[in-house]
């Protein structure tokens, strides 16, 4: 498995652990708690654009 | 206790070998209080963590990279650890081998990688559980309840020996041995097979086997797979067409005695 998209699921990991503790009332959600959210979020959409490209260099359609 | 005002926690872990002696430093009556060690590299979700299982009543000890974890796993002698499979200096894998060798404690792997789930439930690690990245802490600490739960209830029984075809199961040696050739299996393996021996014949459904493991169903449902897929992958000569332990479709798995 690529090592990005284990990337993307560390950094998603720190956000839906963060949001549900502030759902359950584990954590208060400090502006600084939410900026960590808010940058697990972007590094992980940070890395879409590359896991899209090794996606597709598996299926690449014959030329015509 | 006042969940909500727990401040930042401090993980200590890179800098300082990766565990701190106890929270805040306070030490408190909780003697009886199971003491479990969170290791992982990012600190944001060590703290979250932290909160669900202190909240539960747990003690709880932080490491941040392998040596760390190692280092903590002897300083404080947890009842349960929660190891991230990525870490740094050295992995999670090799800091659940150096843990094995030093006492049998349940171990709860962490990972993002999907690829790595056989290996880390099998026979060479030997993890208890593992949890997919990214998960829900709340599922994840029922887990650790129910693995404790597991690991701490008594064997009861003594002196018997199951033996089913060339599979001769020794509960008090807490041996296996498969035509004379002894087989190592983990804790789960074990008590799954010595179920399953204790029915030969007779189909046991997924709930019952959950249910026997002492597992929470809806969480180990997957996981039942795999432990019986590892279970083959030690018993069988070949597991891909089991002669032991075969799959009732639909249904769970049944032993039988072999033709």
């Amino acid at each position: 498995m690529s090592q990005r998209l284990h990337d993307v699921r560390n950094h998603l990991a720190v956000a839906v652990a963060n949001v549900e503790a502030f759902r359950d009332g584990i954590l208060e959600p400090t502006p600084e708690r939410l900026e960590v959210v808010l940058r697990a979020l972007a590094q992980a959409d940070a890395l879409l654009p590359q896991l899209g490209e090794t996606e597709n260099r598996g299926h690449t359609p014959a030329a015509p | 206790m006042n969940l909500l005002l727990r401040g930042p926690i401090e993980c200590g872990g890179r800098a300082e070998g990766g565990f701190r002696t106890k929270p805040n430093g306070v030490r408190t009556v909780e003697r009886s209080a199971r003491k479990v060690l969170v290791v992982d590299d990012e600190p944001a979700l060590i703290e979250v963590l932290a909160g669900y299982l202190e909240g539960e009543g747990f003690t709880v000890v932080r490491a941040a990279d392998g040596p760390g974890a190692v280092a903590a796993f002897e300083a404080e002698q947890p009842d349960l650890v929660l190891l991230d499979l990525s870490l740094p200096v050295f992995p999670g894998t090799e800091v659940l081998r150096r843990i094995r060798a030093l006492r049998d404690v349940p171990v709860i792997m962490l990972t993002a990688r999907t690829d790595e789930i056989d290996r880390v439930l099998g026979l060479e690690l030997g993890a208890d559980d593992y949890v997919g990245k990214p998960f829900s802490p709340r599922e994840l600490v029922a887990r650790v309840k129910t693995v404790l739960r597991r690991s701490e209830r008594p064997t009861v029984s003594t002196g018997r020996q199951r033996r089913v075809g060339d599979v001769v199961i020794d509960a008090t040696a807490h041996e296996v041995r498969v035509a004379g050739k002894p087989v190592t299996l983990t804790p789960t393996q074990f008590k799954l097979l010595d179920i399953l021996a204790e029915h030969v014949g007779q189909t046991l459904t997924r709930e019952q086997l959950l249910d026997r493991l002492s597992t929470d169903a809806d969480v180990f449902d997957r996981t039942l797979d795999r432990h019986i897929a590892n279970l083959r992958a030690r018993i069988e000569r070949d597991p891909a067409n089991p002669r032991y332990v075969v799959t009732v479709f639909g249904v769970g798995y049944k032993m039988v005695e072999p033709r």
